[in-house]
């Protein structure tokens, strides 16, 4: 792990040079990722592929921008973000950004094609995503999906730590509730 | 409400520091109830990981990626008519190059006209034919000459085997003539 990150450090160096192949080992490393990403808070394969590569496009264009060679992820997550929430408004321009929802939320939640798991219980995963909000649903896909910490979090959607862990928490309690309640005997 | 001393939801997150993720540790030994919420959330997180990360389903494609590159001479081709100071400066060294090619052709004087008049140029091809006529003549002499020398060897030689053959039949007359003589006489 840490030499995968000093080598993403050493590759976003040499990108910021100008070296094409760095950055296309970068996008390589996490265009999977940030795929996923965009797949959970926008609900549609075609939409997250067109975002992760347009995504990728601009990191390149910015990368020169970026001080801090070891905050490239959630400088990426950014751009990932605001490209995501870019299409929302272009979609539902009346919503505001805040509170907007992706398209086809719920069933079109994306479950796993290969999952080992029974399909009842990533059908009822997706639903309960569903319901939350897209703040929330966001929330818990960087914390708990992409295992971001709070404060890159906060980078990433521009707010701070306690907007994040507020939307997060409230999210959780109410996926425990779908997915973990309380059995009469305590736990279920 | 949780009895512990800091927030289960940041310690099950790993977001406290390390003494205060020991002091949850050894709070929850002894609570039961946090023990529960714990378990808890560890169930939500394991429903959620049902959902699967899924494969992209192509990888992003790059416009500065390799494959999308044009060929080495493609490329010095491009960057040359895409350059108004790389086209002219390749323009004055074609022309450069033109004159330079013309001055040496020019100044070599290898040409028909160099100078002489039709006369002198008559003059000197009937010298040349001269001087070959009699290279050819002596060669022609020198030939008949070969031969004649030739036919006369052989014509020599001729006569010497001739003259040979003569003698070895006379031999062989004189001696079979010897023979008769001598067995004639022994028979009466």
């Amino acid at each position: 792990m840490i030499f995968r990150a000093v080598e993403d450090t050493d590759l976003i160096r040499q990108a910021s040079r100008g070296s094409v192949e760095s950055f296309n080992l970068l996008v390589s490393r996490w265009e999977k990722r940030v795929y996923n990403y965009l797949l959970r808070i926008a609900g549609n394969r075609e939409d997250a592929l067109d975002l992760a590569q347009d995504v990728f496009l601009k990191a390149y264009q910015n990368l020169r921008k970026l001080d801090d060679p070891g905050r490239f992820a959630p400088w990426l997550y950014r751009i990932a973000h605001n490209e995501a929430y870019s299409l929302f408004r272009k979609r539902k321009p009346e919503v505001d950004g805040e509170t907007i929802e992706p398209e086809a939320t719920g069933q079109g939640i994306a479950v796993g094609a290969t999952s080992v798991f029974p399909i009842e219980l990533s059908l009822a995963v997706a639903s309960a995503l569903g319901r939350l909000s897209a703040d929330q649903r966001e929330a818990v896909v960087l914390k708990i999906y992409q295992g971001f910490k709070f404060e890159e979090m906060s980078e990433i959607l521009s707010c701070p730590v306690s907007t994040v862990k507020s939307r997060l928490y409230t999210a959780l309690e109410l996926l425990k509730a779908d997915l973990a309640p309380i059995s009469p005997r305590g736990v279920s | 409400m949780s009895c512990s001393p800091f927030d289960l939801r940041d310690y099950y997150l790993k977001e406290l520091t390390d003494p205060q993720q020991r002091q949850v540790e050894s709070h929850v030994k002894d609570c039961s109830a946090c023990r529960e919420e714990l378990e808890r959330l560890r169930l939500t997180q394991a429903a959620l990981f049902s959902l699967r990360d899924e494969e992209i389903p192509q990888r992003i494609a790059f416009v500065s990626d390799p494959v999308f590159e044009p060929s080495g001479p493609r490329r010095w081709w491009t960057a040359l008519w895409g350059s108004p100071g790389r086209l002219g400066f390749a323009s004055a060294a074609m022309l450069s190059a033109a004159l330079l090619i013309s001055a040496l052709t020019r100044t070599s004087g290898r040409g028909p006209a160099a100078g002489l008049s039709s006369s002198e140029i008559d003059r000197r091809i009937q010298q040349a034919v001269y001087a070959s006529e009699a290279r050819q003549t002596v060669k022609t002499t020198q030939l008949v000459h070969d031969l004649a020398q030739k036919a006369d060897t052989e014509h020599q030689l001729r006569l010497v085997a001739e003259s040979d053959a003569e003698y070895t039949r006379k031999q062989k007359y004189a001696l079979e003539k010897s023979l008769n003589e001598w067995v004639t006489p022994a028979s009466n």
